[in-house]
């Protein structure tokens, strides 16, 4: 995102330059020149007030009352946050959607580097390769939760078959709590490594070559290189990587849904599912899960906005 | 998955400058192929078990290829559960919305990349700020909206309120402005209209960007679940995602036909990303994404 908005510093010089010359030759704009813009952004803007804009706003505004059908609804203050902040279940929930969220973000930075670095190095095949890797985010999360479910199976699963084949025993992946946190941190680098590598990749192949081959005359070695050159280089790209695997991190919910149900007991249960369980099924608490949903954005909000400040102050110096 | 990265940065890796020595090469072929396998297992191994009769699936330890390959699923699939309803629902909302956000995502980054106007940048910036919004945080309101408008349990409603995509504008918009102003500006001379312009020189210029945002809405669509899980609320208009989900929760349809759907949705986007996918690279590359 930094290149991104770099990237818009010299268009602005660009039409500004246009503008100039434009005047230079002493022509002003057309009519149809002056409301073409307007027109043009007219209908996504439409949809996009309608639809983002507006429930945005509303979002927070239904968080301040109490609802239990979505029609009437009674004022309530600041009650629902209050209620939400002291409900177990969403303290259990923050806590879950915190785990997955530091373990998913971290580890599918570090594994989306890695495979990309190699996907960069390899030659032979790497289409295939590239090809391979993307599959899993071509596929619905839904069907992703149901084929790792039952792969997962701890009787007929893909991989405690396997297991069972070289003696390691059939564990209860999806049975045990926290190893179905780990099943489910997985799933989830599973399905984004490949998005992610690709990203990256497109951020290495921008990387001048001639600077590794000057380190490698300086007798730098293979880590080294790696280490303080391709790191600090692709610095920009990890950023966008780090603010998408954040937002995703927060978001996920579709996967789980098949994959674990939020289970077992409640233990792979995120925010979103807890969200989206108090807004459409029994006992249904409307505000209640408004106010989730603003707080959600809050924490999201602000971790991209840090994600994105730190970032920038670490290029800077 | 851990084997192909790992060990990576310590092998020698930097083709862009040189040859490394035989054994490092051979080491990351070995660790890729590693990784794609853990990839590509749980999906092939469903594809394949999907063609086994129910007996053959509940047998253990399972076989790893089917003993004959069955279309039995595949045709109980298909007869039963309303599935063609579904297909078809998830064909025209992909297709519909795709083509719906092309048109208005195009439009919206061609005045935002190429005019002056007052309210621009305001704009540009509220555009990336709700890339950060996520659907689930507005689901509740979002959903008073669509209702209020009529459109729960309808295709419409599935189509229009996703189509205006934030990352289509943004990734358009950056590829746009690598179009050089005095083309335009000629077009212009030489007295076409705006849209003219627009349509005959900008578009046909933006083929990588188009492609990207192509792959991503279709991939988007297909595969949107909470959405249509909260306004398709009748069994007519579900998707593909909601049937599989609500089949899949209640435990009322045997697994052979989850496998069965499943693989079934899987293959159209598989076709349409193996047609275009030489352009996801260099479209990420050039798109300014990076």
């Amino acid at each position: 995102m930094s290149g991104s908005v770099a990237d818009g510093a010299p268009a602005g010089v660009r039409s500004g330059a246009g503008r100039s010359r434009h005047r230079r030759r002493g022509s002003p704009k057309s009519r149809g020149q002056r409301w073409a813009p307007y027109l043009f952004i007219a209908p996504n803007l439409a949809i996009f007030l309608l639809f983002v804009i507006w429930p945005a706003l509303n979002g927070f505004n239904i968080s301040l009352y109490d609802s239990t059908n979505g029609r009437t609804f009674t004022w309530a203050g600041l009650d629902n946050y209050r209620d939400v902040v002291t409900d177990e279940d969403f303290v259990a929930v923050v806590g879950h959607t915190l785990v997955f969220v530091v373990c998913f973000v971290v580890l599918v930075t570090a594994t989306s580097i890695g495979l990309s670095v190699v996907l960069d190095a390899q030659r032979r095949g790497r289409a295939v390769f590239r090809a391979a890797y993307f599959l899993p985010v071509l596929l619905s999360p839904i069907v992703v939760g149901v084929i790792w479910n039952w792969a997962l199976d701890r009787q007929v699963g893909l991989v405690n078959t396997l297991l069972d084949l070289v003696g390691l025993g059939r564990p209860g992946w999806l049975v045990e709590s926290s190893l179905a946190m780990a099943c489910t941190i997985f799933v989830g680098i599973w399905i984004h490594l490949g998005f992610y590598s690709i990203i990256l990749l497109a951020g290495l192949q921008g990387i001048d070559p001639s600077l590794y081959e000057a380190a490698r005359l300086d007798g730098a070695t293979a880590w080294q290189r790696f280490r303080h050159l391709t790191l600090p280089l692709l610095r920009p790209t990890t950023l966008v990587v780090v603010i998408l695997a954040t937002i995703n991190g927060f978001q996920s919910f579709d996967f789980i849904y098949t994959l674990t149900g939020g289970g077992p007991v409640g233990g792979t249960t995120l925010i979103v599912q807890f969200i989206y369980e108090r807004a459409f099924e029994s006992p249904i608490r409307y505000g209640l899960a408004s106010a989730a949903g603003v707080m959600l954005f809050t924490v999201v909000f602000a971790v991209t906005a840090l994600n994105y400040l730190v970032g920038r102050r670490s290029e800077a110096i | 998955m851990s084997s192909a990265t790992v060990g990576t940065p310590r092998g020698p890796q930097w083709t862009s400058t040189g040859r490394p020595p035989g054994l490092g090469r051979l080491l990351r072929t070995v660790g890729l192929t590693a990784g794609a396998l853990v990839v590509i297992a749980p999906v092939m191994w469903a594809a394949l078990s999907s063609f086994k009769t129910t007996s053959e699936l509940s047998r253990r330890p399972p076989a790893l290829l089917p003993q004959t390959f069955s279309f039995e699923n595949y045709g109980e699939a298909l007869g039963s559960f309303d599935f063609t309803t579904y297909l078809i629902n998830s064909v025209i909302v992909t297709i519909a919305a795709t083509l719906l956000t092309l048109a208005i995502n195009t439009m919206a980054a061609y005045a935002l990349a190429k005019y002056n106007f007052r309210g621009r940048d305001g704009l540009f910036l509220l555009t990336l700020a709700t890339i950060m919004i996520p659907l689930q945080v507005i689901l509740l309101p979002v959903y008073e909206v669509v209702s209020s408008l009529g459109l729960v349990n309808s295709l419409l409603g599935l189509i229009i309120p996703a189509a205006a995509t934030p990352t289509g504008v943004f990734v358009l918009r950056q590829y746009m402005l690598t179009i050089p102003d005095d083309l335009i500006e000629a077009a212009r001379i030489d007295g076409a209209g705006e849209f003219a312009i627009f349509r005959r020189v900008v578009l046909p210029l933006c083929v990588p960007a188009l492609a990207v945002v192509t792959i991503f809405s279709v991939i988007w669509r297909w595969n949107d679940f909470l959405w249509p899980l909260v306004v398709a609320q009748d069994e007519s208009v579900y998707t593909l995602p909601v049937a599989l989900a609500r089949l899949n929760s209640q435990q009322v349809i045997p697994f052979n036909l989850v496998l069965a759907m499943s693989v079934l949705s899987i293959v159209p986007v598989v076709i349409m990303f193996l047609l275009l996918q030489r352009h996801i690279v260099t479209g990420i590359a050039q798109t300014g994404l990076k």
